[in-house]
C-alpha cells in the first residue's frame, strides 16, 4: 500500500501554471524573443503581443489599455499604489494613508514606508468578523488622506469586503482608493466601469500564470509617481524591458479566470462547505475564522483549540496534505497571524490556525481525504497534549 | 515499517552528519530547524537560527531526500532560556543557557513535536552517547558535550539518538565529505551563545531588564574584609575567577571570588580565595537512580574541566553536596555540577555555592 495521492490545499499561496497559459507563453521563449521597444520585425512582434496582452487584461477588468501596468508581482503593484500615489499627492495637503490591519504585508509595509517618509499611517479598526468597521473608516478617511487601501478578499481568512461601497465613500472625500485583489480576482466580479475604485492589484501566480508577473490597474487621471526610473516603458510609470511572455501568460490566465469565475465559485463553495461541515461535525469546538462574514469560497481557516498548527502542518505534510498557517515567513517558520490578532482572535487560538485553500487541483476526493484525515490527526494530537 | 526520527538540525556539520547517518541506517528521517529568536538575521555568521543556517539545513535535507521543517519555538525559548539567563546574572550568578536549551527546548518541546508526527526517536548532533537508556560521554574527549545534557528528563533517554557521539569531530567532517555534504563539511565551529550577539551578554541583560538594571549599575569592588578598592560598572559583567577588568596595584594577582547582588559588590581576592572543596547544587536531575550519600563520584564543575574525584556527602530531594578530594578553583554559582561514574552521566544540578570545606570557614 503506497501513500495516497498528495493533496494540495494551498492555492492561496500559489497555483500551478495552466497548460493554456504555458502554451500561450511558449513562442516568446523561442522565436518571438524580441524587445518591444526595438524598431524592427522582432520588436514589432513583441510589441504587438504585449499590446494585445494589455488589451485582453484590460478587457477582463472593464478597463482601457492605458489603465493597465504590468508589474513583477502583486507586492510591486501594492507598493506602487500606496507609495506612488502618496508621493504624488502629499504636497497637496494629503499626507495620510489609510489601510486595514488585515492587509498583506506588501500593503502594510508600504504604508509603513509612507510613515518613514514623513506621512501618516492610519489603520482602520476591524469588526470581530473580519469586516472593516464603517465608523472607523469614515473617521479616518478624511480630506487629508492621499490614498486608502482595502484588501478585497483576505488571503488568510477569505473575508470579502464591500469594496465598491468603501471605494465610493473614499471617492466622496477625494481620496484615491486602492484594493489588493490578488485573492479576489477570478472569484469576485471586477468591473472598473461600475465600481469606483481607482487602483487594483493583481498577481499572476494565484490564477494559473507564473510567479513573477502582476499588474496594477490605474484609473485614468489618478496621480502617480513611478517607483523606478529608467526608460519610457509603460508611459514611464514602470520602466524596464517588459516581460512579454509573462504578460501574455497573465492575460491568458485572467481571461480563463473571468470565463470560469461563476462556475469556479460554485464548485469551490460546494467543496468548502462540505469540508467545513465535515470538520465541524467531528470537531465540534473547531473555530472557522470569518465564518459569519461574506467570504470567498476558496479559503477555509480553522483553529482547533489546543492543537498547535505547527505540529498539525507537519503531520499533514508527512501524510501528503499541504496546508498553511496564515502566511509563511521567509524562513518557512510559522508566526502568529497578524490578521487573526487584528480581528480579535486570542493568541492561543491564532497559533492553532490552519488555512486550507482550494482551487484547480481540488477534487471531491481531496476533500473527502482531508475531511477524514484532519479530525483523526486532531484526535491524536489531543491525546498527546499535556493537560 | 521504518522507524521515524525527528532530527534537530542547526545547519551545522554535526547535525547534518547526524541526519545523514540516520538516513544511511535506514531511519525515516524528518529534519527540523528550531527558530529560537536569536536575532539571527542580523548576524549572518551565527551558528544557528540565522536564515543562512535554516537554508543550509533545508538544503541538506533536500540532498538527503527527507522533509525539513522550521519550528518556531521563540516564545518558549525566550521564557525558559533567555529569561532565566538574564535572571541568573541579576542574581550574581553565571548561567549556562545551553543546559536549559537542551533540557527544555531540544529534549522537551521538540519531543512534543516528535510525538505529533509519530516519531519514535529524536536525534541531535551532540557529542555524547546513549546506550541502554544511559547517557555517556562522547567518545572524543575534546568534543564531549555530556556536561550540557544532564537536565534531560530520564524517560527521554530511551528515545534519543546521538549519531556523532561515537566519533571525533575530524571523523564527522570526513563523513560529511564522504557523503557529499560539502555545504557544511568545513563549517566553522560555534563557541558563542546563540542569542548573545558578539558575545556581549550585557547587551541581552540591558534589553531584557532595561539599561538601568541593578546588575549593570555601578557598584564597589571590595575585599573580603569589606574594604572598598574600586568601582565597577555592573556586577553582571563579572564571573567567579575573572581577572579582566579588576583594579590593579596589589602585590599578587587578584580574582573575582564572590558577587553580592544585594550590595552590588564584586569581591576580589588572591588565587587562594578561589579554592573550595565543597559544592552544593540544586535543581537536580538524575539520569540513574540517585546514589546514596557516601558514594564516591566523579564531578565536573565546568565544561572542559578535568573530572575531579569526590564524595556525595548529602543527597536530598532538591539539593546535593559533594566533597571534593582535592580543592577546586572558582566553583561558580549558576554553572552545572555534573556527576559521572566513568563515562556514565549520573545526573547533575545547578551550583548554588561552593565552600572551603574546612572546619573553620573563612568569613
Amino acid at each position: 500500500m503506497g501513500m495516497p495521492d498528495p493533496v494540495y490545499l494551498d492555492h492561496a499561496a500559489t497555483t500551478p501554471v495552466r497548460a493554456e497559459v504555458l502554451e500561450a507563453m511558449q513562442p516568446f521563449f523561442g522565436a518571438r524573443f524580441g524587445n518591444p521597444s526595438s524598431p524592427h520585425r522582432w520588436g514589432r512582434e513583441a510589441r504587438t503581443a504585449l499590446d494585445e496582452a494589455r488589451e485582453r487584461l484590460a478587457r477582463c477588468l472593464g478597463a482601457t489599455n492605458d489603465e493597465v501596468v504590468f508589474t513583477s508581482c502583486g507586492t510591486e503593484a501594492d507598493n506602487m499604489a500606496l507609495l506612488g500615489v502618496w508621493r504624488a499627492r502629499e504636497g497637496d495637503g494629503r499626507r495620510a494613508v489609510v489601510t486595514t490591519p488585515i492587509e498583506h504585508k506588501a500593503v502594510l509595509a508600504a504604508a509603513h514606508q509612507v510613515g518613514r517618509e514623513g506621512g501618516e499611517e492610519r489603520i482602520v479598526a476591524m469588526q470581530a468578523g473580519g469586516l472593516v468597521d464603517d465608523r472607523s473608516f469614515d473617521a479616518l478617511v478624511t480630506e487629508d488622506v492621499a490614498v486608502c487601501s482595502v484588501m478585497w478578499v483576505n488571503n488568510e481568512i477569505g473575508v470579502l469586503q464591500d469594496v465598491p461601497a468603501l471605494a465610493a465613500r473614499a471617492r466622496a472625500r477625494g481620496v484615491v482608493f486602492h484594493t489588493d485583489a490578488v485573492q479576489a480576482f477570478g472569484k469576485v466580479e471586477v468591473d472598473t466601469r461600475r465600481m469606483p475604485f481607482d487602483l487594483l492589484s493583481l498577481s499572476g501566480h494565484k490564477i494559473g500564470a507564473p510567479k513573477g508577473i502582476g499588474a496594477l490597474y490605474i484609473r485614468r487621471g489618478t496621480p502617480m509617481e513611478p517607483l523606478m526610473f529608467g526608460g519610457e516603458q509603460d508611459r514611464g510609470r514602470r520602466p524596464g524591458t517588459e516581460n512579454v511572455a509573462m504578460a501574455v501568460g497573465l492575460a491568458r490566465a485572467a481571461e480563463l479566470a473571468v470565463a470560469e469565475r461563476a462556475h469556479e465559485w460554485e464548485k469551490l463553495e460546494r467543496q468548502r462547505d462540505r469540508l467545513e461541515a465535515a470538520l465541524l461535525a467531528r470537531i465540534p469546538d473547531a473555530v472557522i475564522h470569518g465564518r459569519g462574514s461574506p467570504r470567498a469560497p476558496h479559503i477555509l481557516n480553522v483553529s482547533v483549540p489546543g492543537v498547535d498548527s505547527e505540529s498539525m502542518l507537519m503531520a499533514l505534510d508527512l501524510r501528503g496534505v499541504a496546508c498553511s498557517a496564515g502566511s509563511a515567513c521567509q524562513s518557512g517558520s510559522v508566526t502568529p497571524s497578524h490578521v487573526l490578532s487584528a480581528i480579535g482572535v486570542s493568541p492561543d487560538l491564532a497559533s492553532a490556525a490552519i488555512r486550507m485553500s482550494l482551487g484547480a487541483l481540488t477534487t471531491d476526493a481531496c476533500i473527502d481525504r482531508v475531511a477524514e484525515l484532519f479530525p483523526t490527526l486532531v484526535e491524536k494530537a489531543r491525546r498527546l497534549t499535556p493537560a | 515499517m521504518r522507524e521515524r526520527v525527528l532530527v534537530a538540525m542547526s545547519g551545522g556539520v554535526d547535525s547534518s552528519v547526524a541526519a545523514a547517518l540516520l538516513v544511511r541506517q535506514g531511519y525515516d528521517v524528518v529534519g527540523a530547524t528550531m527558530k529560537l529568536g536569536c536575532h539571527g538575521d542580523e548576524l549572518p555568521d551565527r551558528p544557528c537560527c540565522s536564515l543562512d543556517s535554516v537554508n543550509d539545513a533545508r538544503r541538506i535535507c533536500d540532498q538527503l531526500g527527507v522533509p525539513h521543517y522550521v519550528l518556531n519555538l521563540e516564545s518558549a525559548f525566550g521564557r525558559d532560556v533567555v529569561r532565566d539567563f538574564v535572571d541568573e546574572y541579576a542574581r550574581g550568578r553565571t548561567p549556562i543557557p545551553c543546559v536549559r536549551c537542551n533540557t527544555f527546548t531540544k529534549f522537551r518541546d521538540l519531543v512534543h513535536k516528535a510525538d505529533a508526527i509519530d516519531a519514535r526517536w529524536i536525534a541531535t548532533g551532540h557529542y555524547a552517547q546513549v546506550r541502554d537508556g544511559v547517557l555517556r560521554r562522547g567518545l572524543d574527549p575534546n568534543k564531549d558535550q555530556s556536561y550540557f545534557l544532564w537536565g534531560i528528563a530520564r524517560p527521554v533517554l530511551s528515545r534519543m539518538l546521538l549519531p556523532v557521539g561515537c566519533q571525533s569531530k575530524a571523523q564527522t567532517r570526513a563523513v560529511a565529505h564522504e557523503l557529499g555534504l560539502e555545504l557544511v563539511a568545513e563549517k566553522r565551529e560555534s563557541q558563542d551563545i546563540c542569542f548573545v550577539p558578539d558575545g556581549d551578554h550585557a547587551k541581552v541583560i540591558a534589553r531584557e531588564l532595561g539599561a538601568g538594571a541593578a546588575a549593570l549599575a555601578r557598584g564597589p569592588f571590595i575585599r573580603r574584609d569589606g574594604m572598598v578598592v574600586g568601582e565597577h560598572d555592573g556586577y553582571a559583567r563579572f564571573t567567579i575567577g575573572q581577572r579582566r577588568g579588576l583594579p590593579g596595584g596589589f602585590s599578587e594577582p587578584m580574582f573575582v571570588v564572590e558577587i553580592r547582588p544585594a550590595t552590588r559588590a564584586v569581591v576580589i581576592g588572591p588565587r587562594a580565595d578561589l579554592l573550595g572543596r565543597l559544592v552544593v547544587a540544586r535543581e537536580l536531575n538524575w539520569l540513574v537512580d540517585a546514589p546514596p550519600a557516601g558514594a564516591g563520584v566523579e564531578v565536573q564543575i565546568r565544561h572542559r574541566a578535568r573530572p575531579a574525584r569526590g564524595m556525595l556527602v548529602r543527597v536530598e530531594r532538591d539539593e546535593v553536596e559533594v566533597a571534593l578530594d582535592e580543592p577546586a578553583s572558582a566553583i561558580t554559582p549558576g554553572q552545572s555540577l555534573v556527576l559521572y561514574d566513568g563515562a556514565t552521566v549520573l545526573g547533575g544540578g545547578v551550583i548554588e555555592r561552593g565552600g572551603r570545606g574546612l572546619p573553620v570557614m573563612a568569613a
